[in-house]
């Protein structure tokens, strides 16, 4: 199980990698790309005159071999650097940075979590960079909102790599539906009539009742919960209510979505043991034919289809993400800046080292460079089609030369690097749903104390979460009814939750 | 302990001691790799334990670290869920001792008794096979038999015409899931050293036992056990010993949404309070409590083997 867990995330993380540099953001790709590159290629004459600046960087790799060194060249080359990368495997990267936070061996910069370093970030080990952003070309394009959820006590340690904002939607059996007369659902109605038919009107025709609608796993964040729960309109994670800051699970909607899990489950709509069900065995499902719909993040689809059609050619899969809630569109954030670029003092000794360092990752951020980055070299790991690039069909190729350097490597993205180029998909499945991930960003729910400190939290928050969790799962299986949910919050509240709220929501207010 | 009688007696014969080293200074030097593995390997990590009492920051190491005293101890013992847990850790400690633990001698018991050595090796063989597969796939394998969606046990429950039963999620099957699959695991090696101290037995003494009409059982009961009853009682205390090292890899496994208040022990509680939120001190605290029960338990134990007559640990 274990293993399994491990894979499922592998796979997660190596798909966020592939798809950090295709969220929406820019306009006019091709202005961009034509104006700004000679402005670029004078920079680097200029410093090629300087000897080369030596930079050590320890980052996570996602796939199972050491990449080739063919990109590294090339980025040394143009930003006339030396590298000196430490790849460490993601299944050990924490650790390792623990290991060598501990010794004083921590490379000049590494990725890592701001909740981690936090105590450490003030304890004046880390460079503060905040200050030195306006002052480059590139670097002063960055997200002020991103880096303001990524401040400690109001300063800015650390770059970060754009993800998408929020990718989580509905993905259905497009030929279930069709087969039944249904459309896309885009209300709650809608939403259940699909998935009830989906279970009892027979959608794979073979007359007996062995389709369930809704697959679901333990995940109650990139499963489905948290999603359906931000379509109702919960908050994320915490919001604001009478001017103090609560937790999502203290809000009426949050109660409402438990309550429309907990009918899917009594009704047999979802897989009745999905408190236990790991991500393949919910993939399963889906793909043998035996559910019919799916939440989560929606680009997998692409995957499933694939799958599902080995078993059956003439499966379809589709998907959509509007479907309307008591208060309208809604879809959560996911948190940025929970990790990004630290630049440890112990390594880079001066301020002139550090604003060498930081030229390099203005230069990173160069349309030209974060085009070598994030596409690798024209012609050889892409195509240019109308202006969007078309990646080489060999994945091992781009898995061994290119791929660990975009996901690992590279910050900024779209929205900040005017000049990036967009991906040209070949499949219309896979086009539509980066699409409609683009389109959720059109009304996200942010997540109020991403940028704020609670220390309890830090304390005791990851085990009262777990409790609550517990309590959600117990309410769903119709263990406990909602006073018993309620005696659960109580206790959350009692075991340190109530000093979590008034430290968040003093840093909320003191933040104001 | 008793500690006070043997230092006197050791300053006595302080001069005979370093005379015996001195004759056998081969043999002592053939200790030595093993005094130093323990010391590097069991005794310089203790020092570690420190930390239980600091408020412990890695870059600030174990000499700049802010001592706290007892706050992290307070903090276990004020927890809501302490009893909880206390109470989890110590039923499947119990169950540990009283249900698995006879299984390999009963099992040893029954393989001494197989005449047919091919036949008695083949078992042996098919016994110890789990040992050596991880608990993932252990638990893997239970999940996939005792689920209620397509799972085989549930299967045979219904076409037998029964209810199918949630093992998985239902908080009561949590314990008997956890021994059986101990039992599973472990029970054909741990009759290895119960098989060894029966093969030391005299066999004059099961010949003269014929003679006077004794049957199999009785053979087992008067002559086999009782010979076998120091190693039986080494091994239990060896097996208190480790007390609350309940397999946290196994239980961690095992823990869901559902049975979590059956499930969690010290060692998972440890995992998602402790280490998962990078507070390595609280943890260190939590491990050191845990050792100290485990020393108590067992210093009880010993104590009462002694009464018992038979020879203990130390």
């Amino acid at each position: 199980m274990k293993k399994k867990k491990f894979s499922t995330f592998l796979t997660i993380v190596t798909a966020m990698a592939l798809l950090a540099g295709c969220s929406n953001g820019s306009d006019n790709p091709q202005q961009g790309a034509s104006s700004n590159p000679t402005q670029n290629n004078k920079q680097t004459e200029e410093v090629t005159q300087e000897a080369p600046t030596k930079i050590s960087i320890m980052t996570r790799l996602h796939t199972a071999e050491v990449p080739s060194d063919k990109l590294e060249k090339l980025i040394e080359e143009k930003t006339n650097t030396e590298l000196d990368i430490q790849w460490v495997p993601d299944s050990t990267y924490n650790d390792k940075v623990n290991a060598a936070f501990a010794t004083g061996a921590l490379p000049m910069v590494f990725n890592g979590e701001l909740n981690t370093f936090r105590s450490a970030i003030r304890d004046d080990q880390f460079w503060e960079i905040g200050k030195y952003l306006k002052d480059f070309a590139h670097l002063s394009n960055l997200n002020e909102n991103v880096l303001r959820n990524m401040q400690v006590d109001g300063k800015v340690y650390t770059l970060y790599a754009e993800r998408p904002l929020a990718r989580s939607g509905f993905i259905f059996r497009k030929d279930w539906a069709e087969k039944l007369g249904l459309d896309a659902p885009t209300n709650f109605e809608e939403l259940y009539d699909m998935l009830y038919q989906f279970t009892y009107n027979d959608p794979d025709g073979n007359n007996k009742n062995d389709t369930i609608g809704l697959t679901d796993r333990s995940d109650m964040i990139y499963g489905a919960f948290k999603t359906v729960s931000s379509w109702h309109g919960t908050p994320n994670y915490w919001g604001e209510k009478d001017g103090q800051l609560l937790p999502e699970f203290m809000f009426p909607q949050y109660i409402e979505t438990m309550k429309f899990f907990k009918k899917l489950h009594q009704e047999g709509i979802i897989n009745q043991d999905f408190p236990v069900t790991s991500k393949e065995d919910q993939r399963n499902l889906m793909i043998t034919g035996k559910a019919g719909a799916y939440i989560g993040t929606m680009p997998d689809a692409v995957g499933l289809q694939t799958e599902l059609q080995k078993v059956n050619a003439e499966a379809t899969l589709d998907v959509f993400n509007r479907i309307e809630g008591p208060e309208g569109f809604k879809i959560w954030m996911a948190t940025q800046g929970g990790a990004g670029f630290l630049f440890p003092k112990s390594a880079i000794k001066t301020e002139e080292e550090l604003l060498k360092i930081l030229t390099f990752y203005d230069q990173l951020m160069s349309p030209e460079v974060a085009n070598l980055i994030t596409w690798g070299v024209e012609g050889e790991h892409y195509t240019l089609v109308d202006g969007r690039t078309k990646a080489n069909e060999d994945q091992k190729m781009l898995d061994r030369e290119l791929k660990p350097y975009s996901g690992a490597i590279a910050i900024g993205g779209l929205s900040t690097i005017p000049g990036l180029y967009q991906a040209k998909w070949e499949d219309p499945l896979k086009q539509k749903a980066e699409e409609l991930v683009m389109d959720n960003v059109d009304f996200l729910i942010d997540n109020p104390v991403a940028p704020l400190e609670s220390l309890t939290f830090n304390e005791v928050g990851a085990r009262l979460q777990q409790m609550i969790n517990d309590a959600t799962f117990h309410f769903i299986l119709g263990e406990i009814d909602e006073a018993g949910f309620q005696a659960v919050v109580d206790k959350w509240l009692a075991d340190g939750g109530q000093k979590i709220i008034d430290e968040y929501t003093e840093a909320y207010n003191a933040s104001n | 302990m008793s500690q006070p009688s043997t230092s006197t007696a050791t300053l006595k014969s302080n001069s005979d001691l370093m005379k015996r080293i001195l004759k056998n200074t081969a043999l002592y030097f053939m200790i030595l790799p093993g005094l130093l593995y323990f010391f590097i390997f069991k005794y310089l990590p203790m020092f570690g334990l420190v930390i239980a009492f600091q408020d412990y920051k890695p870059y600030k190491g174990f000499f700049n670290s802010e001592w706290v005293g007892f706050a992290h101890f307070e903090r276990l013992f004020s927890e809501s869920d302490f009893l909880m847990i206390l109470s989890n850790t110590l039923i499947l400690f119990l169950m540990n001792i009283v249900i698995y633990f006879p299984v390999p001698i009963i099992l040893a018991l029954m393989l001494n008794e197989v005449r047919l050595q091919l036949f008695k090796r083949f078992i042996q063989t098919v016994v110890y096979i789990p040992h050596f597969m991880s608990w993932v796939i252990i638990v893997s394998i239970s999940f996939v038999m005792l689920s209620t969606d397509r799972g085989i046990i549930n299967e045979l429950f219904v076409a037998m015409g029964w209810e199918k039963v949630n093992f998985l999620m239902n908080s009561d099957w949590f314990r008997p899931m956890y021994i059986v699959q101990i039992i599973w695991r472990e029970a054909g090696w741990g009759t290895i050293i119960y098989l060894a101290a029966i093969t030391a037995v005299d066999p004059q003494l099961y010949e003269a036992a014929r003679m006077d009409g004794a049957g199999r059982f009785r053979q087992i009961w008067h002559i086999t056990l009782p010979a076998i009853r120091s190693v039986i009682v080494i091994l239990l205390l060896l097996k208190i010993g480790d007390v609350l090292e309940l397999g946290f890899e196994h239980i961690f496994l095992l823990l869901n949404a559902m049975n979590r208040e059956v499930g969690e022990i010290f060692d998972t509680y440890v995992y998602t309070a402790g280490l998962k939120q990078g507070q390595f001190s609280y943890s260190a605290a939590i491990g050191f409590f845990k050792s100290l029960v485990g020393l108590v338990l067992i210093m009880i134990a010993n104590w009462l083997a002694k009464r018992f007559g038979e020879e203990g640990i130390y």
